[in-house]
């Protein structure tokens, strides 16, 4: 079953069933692409690597947010599958969402390394060294792929529209504790509001739903440490300082 | 107040109350059979105990704290227009008010009232 | 203006507060957490209610043993106890798993991050932290257990 709902012709969403042959080790994805090419070419959907390393097909299986490439047919152990559009995000189209918001909020983590010595930056000289240990520290959040199952399953998502969601404060934890990070201020104060960091409340369905072993959670809940205290890990140097001085509130 | 502070409160308050909430309990159940704790004579004694009353206005006033900021986080989620943000805010100041006062007011009352019939 | 304008929107709400259906025991945890943390505040609300009767009432002026005797009629029944066992219920499950709430989120009690393997399992989803959900239920479990024993078999 699909859910299917154009927002400028349909008043609300209905679901639609297609009878798709089961093949062994079929995924979602298979089942719902056979679905558009031979029963309904009307179907909205979006999809790319079909190997769970660009998240494009990111939907609600079965009550849950899953990849649909990633997620077997046999697996669900059921007869009858139901493909939604990922809850909190808006619909484009069927199972088709806007990730616009989603991407904005991971923008206002200023996700990239903030440092002084912008020429360095600019015009390498040599690498910026990380020891293997400071990397572990920062290694499982860097294999997000911005699929957004996340904030799909996030309570606090479900009714908060300023909140980042668990994806944006995952990687504001990744680059905050990065050693090669100074701008770890800018972070903090962005997310040290009444509808930032604190809106979380482990509820842990972000780690639990990922693909990519992330644990968006333990990111979160590390970085309160840090938020709480006031203090990123290294002092901002100067350059840091500009940054902060001229990034837009 | 930034919210880490607004949160290092309720934190605060939530293990206080924990501590707080047990006392009161084995006082209610533990220390005395439930029926002779919530007697009238008992209950006028240790409210007259200083040490008891003001153990009351510390529970009052950590529970209540918690509970309405707990309220507030739970509004905040809920909506986020400004004009609901500043009368959430404002709601939530007035209800601990509001509450700490009628409490304090019973065990003030309860010390310094004339008992009656 | 879309005609499926508002259903587009797409935003669980509340349910997505309520509802933990086919999600983690941590998100069963937070619901319980929110719901119990709601109905204590209003027991509370009505508690100071009801010990205010102990002077006498909104009106009161000083102790009252009348006034007292009165509540304690309305309140002082199997009903009330009823309510109280499961008011010690909510109370201490909440605690607990408050308790287990702070550890988390002032990052105590996780292993720090790592390399990782597939299949991939979340540190923050320990066993360490799970095992105090199941101590929040048997403290809530067991003190209601005590309620019952003070309440309705004197105990004490």
């Amino acid at each position: 079953m699909v859910q299917r709902f154009d927002p400028f012709r349909d008043e609300k969403p209905r679901l639609v069933e297609y009878a798709v042959p089961r093949r062994e080790g079929m995924t979602v994805l298979d089942a719902l692409l056979y679905a558009r090419d031979y029963l309904d070419h009307s179907i909205g959907l979006r999809f790319s690597c079909r190997q769970a390393s660009c998240g494009s097909c990111g939907m609600k299986i079965n009550g849950r947010p899953r990849l649909a490439c990633y997620t077997q047919v046999d697996e669900l152990k059921v007869e009858r599958v139901l493909a939604q559009p990922m809850d909190n995000f808006a619909i484009i189209k069927d199972l088709v969402t806007d990730l616009d918001s989603f991407f904005a909020k991971h923008k206002q983590m200023t996700p990239h390394l903030v440092r002084a010595d912008t020429q360095e930056v600019e015009h390498p000289t040599a690498e910026f060294l990380m020891s293997p240990e400071e990397l572990e520290r920062v290694l499982q959040f860097t294999y997000c792929i911005k699929c957004g199952l996340c904030t799909s399953s996030c309570p606090t998502v479900a009714t908060d529209s300023k909140f980042p969601g668990p994806q944006a404060m995952a990687q504001a934890y990744r680059y905050t504790v990065d050693v090669r990070d100074e701008g770890g201020d800018v972070r903090l104060e962005a997310l040290d509001n009444p509808h930032g960091i604190w809106r979380c409340h482990f509820a842990g369905s972000c780690s639990a739903v990922c693909p990519k072993g992330v644990d968006p959670a333990l990111g979160i809940q590390l970085l309160k440490r840090h938020v709480m205290g006031g203090k990123a890990p290294r002092e901002q140097g100067e350059g840091a300082k500009a940054w902060k001085a001229q990034s837009p509130k | 107040m930034k919210e880490s502070r607004l949160m290092l409160i309720q934190y605060g308050t939530a293990v206080a109350a924990v501590a707080l909430v047990s006392v009161h309990l084995i006082m209610q159940g533990v220390i005395y059979p439930y029926s002779t704790a919530i007697s009238f004579n008992n209950m006028l004694s240790i409210y007259q105990n200083g040490f008891y009353a003001i153990f009351l206005e510390a529970l009052l006033v950590v529970v209540l704290v918690h509970g309405f900021n707990g309220v507030r986080i739970i509004l905040h989620e809920l909506r986020q227009s400004p004009p609901w943000t500043m009368w959430v805010d404002a709601g939530t100041v007035v209800a601990i008010v509001a509450s700490v006062a009628y409490g304090t007011r019973t065990i003030i009352l309860a010390i310094f009232g004339g008992v009656a019939g | 203006m879309a005609l499926g304008e508002e259903k587009a929107k797409n935003r669980r709400g509340i349910r997505g507060w309520l509802n933990p259906y086919h999600y983690n025991a941590e998100r069963w945890a937070y619901m319980f957490q929110r719901v119990s943390g709601v109905a204590i505040l209003l027991y509370v609300l009505g508690h100071l209610g009801d010990t205010s009767f102990f002077v006498g009432g909104p009106t009161g002026t000083g102790p009252s043993a009348s006034s007292w005797k009165f509540i304690g009629s309305i309140f002082e029944n199997s009903f009330g106890h009823l309510i109280l066992i499961l008011v010690t219920l909510i109370l201490f499950f909440h605690g607990t798993n408050g308790i287990r709430l702070i550890l988390t989120e002032l990052g105590l009690i996780f292993k720090k991050p790592s390399a990782i393997e597939y299949p991939y399992r979340a540190k923050s989803l320990s066993s360490g932290q799970r095992y105090l959900i199941v101590v929040a239920i048997v403290v809530a479990a067991l003190s209601a257990l005590w309620a019952f024993l003070v309440l309705f078999e004197g105990m004490g």
